[in-house]
């Protein structure tokens, strides 16, 4: 294990003037743009450390060996769901300031005043603290029981998260399609899709798996995590390749069938998208998020060469951004919104997810040596 | 050895061993190493210097053809050889095609990796490889490990490659005798394939020629014909009158046909022609002039048509002066209503048709009633 070593002066700098941003913006530019951009991040930690633990379970739920070296990354990610919960619980205040549903017009709304317990902010909010104590408690099971194997070296963990994994299925599942319902297809309440819980799936997941290759190459790069070959990249970047296809095949089906049915409630959602600076967005998201990692990644070279994973890896976390960020600020009418306050908010929350990353990435061990099938993994060859 | 050799073949125990051995072969350079193993090795590809199959980049290329071939084929279909708007979507929609492009894509990919990989680069079909009638061949698709040195050139040296393959370890080493002509695919076998499907494709077709010469009333299917349903000429019992054909519904209008002008002819002398007098208008009024009135009131409009002496009936003379004092509402009025003999055309001429023939009536009577003015050339 690696020394300890100094938080970068930059990283905490970046983060007080980040939070003086954001604090200037709720005075300065008004609460609705202060809201946006904080469930703006709030969505993006939460699906990002969802994401990863959905890496860690489907491991356990398909009894893989290739992936118990690099196991150990996406869990310490994954407890980036412990910072999203106070996030989350502030982003709460949102609710009756962006969410149409829980504002007290919506009870002369013929569509909403239906669904008024659902919208409303007591039933946000219970939904909302019900999603973060299953996480929690999917959390404690699979990462906190894969910690203790470190010292326990006991296998019965395999087991017991082996049990687990298709029961965390479902949970994340269900919580997957909370944030995607509630957080972000809430902001268009006379909207539907039923296919955007998997759609926000999608990203989440392809999220994860970016910073999962990120992190392993960056570590690499300290000379840790030695027995990781290029083979275990190959399979990360094959699962990433796979993802974008699957993405772009998920945003394309919700896309056309609208288009198709051109039914005026929910063709609304693209005519804004597609109207103004909105279509360039759109056209960029899909250059972003499909095309050019579609290309990037094609050949079998490209998936082993660590130099164009990182690009790529780095590239479909900058995409995950703009995916949600063009799911979320068109609710604020008008043109897209980029200025010194979408800055602040990034400073502050970029700096401080890598200031979470960086404190878990140096504590313990960097695999999971109590795993029984460690060996195995390291001796995985294509 | 008189006979000429394919190639010599040792076994080995392990998959390690064979390893181990495949650098001393090739450092001998006594022929073209190739392994032959019961399942695939790690790590043998970069051992045997095999060079990257071509596959992959065929398949893009065959992908890329695909869905460029699914989209220009449906842009051409749709916006360009018959253009019909569905659903308010203009003609030429790319997120229509996009299904299908990913659909072709596939195939054109899939075909090529399956097709590609067995017919040209391992050239299949190919019949009887040395290998295969090989002692070995038991041990290799069970539990052995084999190597095989095989000629490239008429210089091979058997005794070299078999001492070389028991010097790096091989045991049960066997030569394996040239085949007296090239198991792979030769224009011979492609040629005898070609006979094969002719001759075959000359059968069936003859088969099914004279089935349905002799057997001409054995109808394939016959579901449509048999079902139950009213024939228009036939004998019916399901209506009270017995036949098959109903009139239909008195006050029945079909598309497009409007109803008779009811009144009297005078009160339809209101009437205002709602066509323009245009070159599409004359053509279509001198169409139903020469289909449906030029037989009685004749070509010129003076009555004079050719059943006129046929059936001694005194069809109305447009030229005279009564009828060119008509207003246009009259002569419509007649058209669709009929007077005297003459019948209503009400049920096959639509709106359009009847005052387009008015216009030509028009056009007619003022032909043959010409004044110097209308001899000026008018400005096109």
């Amino acid at each position: 294990m690696s020394q300890p070593k100094p938080t970068p002066p930059l990283l905490l700098g970046a983060v007080a003037l980040g939070a003086a941003g954001v604090l200037g913006t709720y005075f300065a530019a008004g609460p609705e743009r202060f809201w946006a951009n904080w469930v703006l991040w709030f969505v993006l930690m939460f699906t990002l450390g969802l994401g990863s633990l959905f890496i860690v379970a489907l491991e356990h739920l398909v009894s893989a060996k290739w992936s118990v070296p690099v196991r150990r990354i996406p869990e310490r990610l994954a407890t980036l769901l412990l910072p999203a919960i106070p996030v989350g619980l502030i982003a709460l205040g949102a609710v009756p300031v962006l969410y149409p549903g829980a504002r007290p017009e919506a009870a002369h709304h013929p569509i909403l005043a239906g669904k008024a317990f659902w919208l409303s902010l007591p039933f946000f909010t219970v939904r909302t603290v019900a999603a973060f104590v299953l996480c929690v408690i999917a959390l404690a099971i699979l990462v906190g029981g894969s910690l203790k194997q470190d010292v326990s070296r006991d296998p019965a963990f395999n087991f017991r998260a082996r049990k687990f994994a298709p029961a965390f299925m479902a949970i994340f599942a269900l919580v997957i399609t909370l944030v995607a319902f509630d957080w972000i297809s809430g902001l268009t309440p006379e909207w539907y899709s039923d296919i955007f819980g998997v759609y926000i799936f999608a990203g989440a997941f392809l999220s994860g798996l970016a910073a999962t290759a990120i992190s392993l190459l960056y570590l690499q790069g300290e000379g840790r995590l030695e027995g990781v070959r290029q083979d275990h990249l190959y399979n990360l970047g094959a699962f990433l390749f796979a993802f974008t296809v699957f993405w772009s095949y998920i945003g394309f089906a919700q896309y056309m069938l609208m288009w198709y049915a051109n039914m005026p409630d929910e063709v609304i959602y693209y005519k804004v998208r597609l109207t103004g600076a909105w279509r360039a967005i759109t056209f960029a998201l899909a250059a972003l998020h499909f095309i050019l990692p579609f290309f990037a990644l094609v050949t079998r070279d490209a998936k082993r060469d660590p130099k164009r994973l990182r690009r790529v890896a780095l590239l479909m976390l900058g995409a995950h951004v703009l995916d949600i960020y063009w799911l979320i600020f068109p609710a604020l009418g008008g043109s897209p919104r980029f200025a010194w306050p979408e800055l602040s908010f990034a400073l502050f929350f970029l700096g401080g997810i890598l200031l979470w990353i960086r404190g878990a990435m140096q504590k313990g061990e960097d695999m999971p040596v109590g795993d029984p099938f460690l060996r195995e993994g390291l001796e995985f060859r294509l | 050895m008189s006979k000429k050799s394919y190639a010599v073949l040792g076994l080995f125990e392990t998959p390690d061993a064979l390893m181990h051995a495949i650098p001393k072969l090739r450092a001998a350079k006594l022929g073209t190493v190739e392994a032959y193993t019961p399942y695939p090795i790690h790590g043998i590809d970069e051992a045997l210097g095999l060079r990257r199959s071509p596959l992959g980049g065929m398949v893009l290329v065959m992908g890329v053809l695909g869905a460029l071939t699914a989209f220009g084929f449906q842009y051409w279909i749709s916006a360009i050889d018959y253009p019909i708007i569905t659903g308010g979507k203009s003609a030429a929609s790319w997120e229509a095609f996009i299904p299908i492009m990913f659909e072709v894509t596939v195939l054109f990919a899939t075909f090529t990796a399956g097709l590609g990989m067995l017919l040209l680069l391992n050239r299949l079909p190919f019949f009887g490889h040395p290998v295969l009638s090989s002692k070995a061949m038991k041990g290799i698709t069970r539990d052995r490990y084999a190597l095989a040195l095989e000629a490239e050139s008429e210089a091979f040296d058997s005794a070299a490659a078999a001492q070389a393959l028991e010097a790096a370890g091989a045991a049960d080493i066997e030569v394996l005798p040239a085949p007296d002509r090239s198991p792979f695919l030769t224009s011979d076998y492609i040629l005898r394939t070609l006979g094969g499907i002719f001759v075959a494709c000359l059968v069936a077709g003859l088969g099914i020629y004279s089935l349905i010469k002799w057997f001409p009333l054995l109808a394939p299917m016959k579901y449509m014909q048999d079902q139950p349903r009213l024939n228009a000429q036939k004998a019916s019992t399901f209506f009270k009158d017995g036949h098959g054909m109903q009139p239909p519904v008195p006050g029945t209008v079909a598309r497009g046909y409007l109803p008779t002008a009811t009144g009297t002819q005078e009160a339809a002398a209101t009437l205002v022609n709602p066509l323009p007098r245009n070159k599409d208008v004359f053509a279509q009024g001198r169409k139903v002039y020469t289909s449906r009135c030029e037989v009685c009131h004749g070509a010129l409009a003076n009555g004079a048509g050719s059943l006129t002496a046929a059936y001694g009936a005194k069809p109305a003379n447009l030229q005279a002066q009564q009828f060119r004092d008509y207003p246009d509402g009259k002569i419509y009025w007649a058209v669709v209503n009929g007077k005297n003999a003459m019948p209503g055309h009400a049920a096959y001429l639509t709106e359009p048709q009847r005052w387009a023939v008015v216009h030509y009536v028009r056009a007619l009577q003022r032909a043959q009633n010409a004044t110097d003015e209308d001899l000026k050339v008018v400005a096109p």
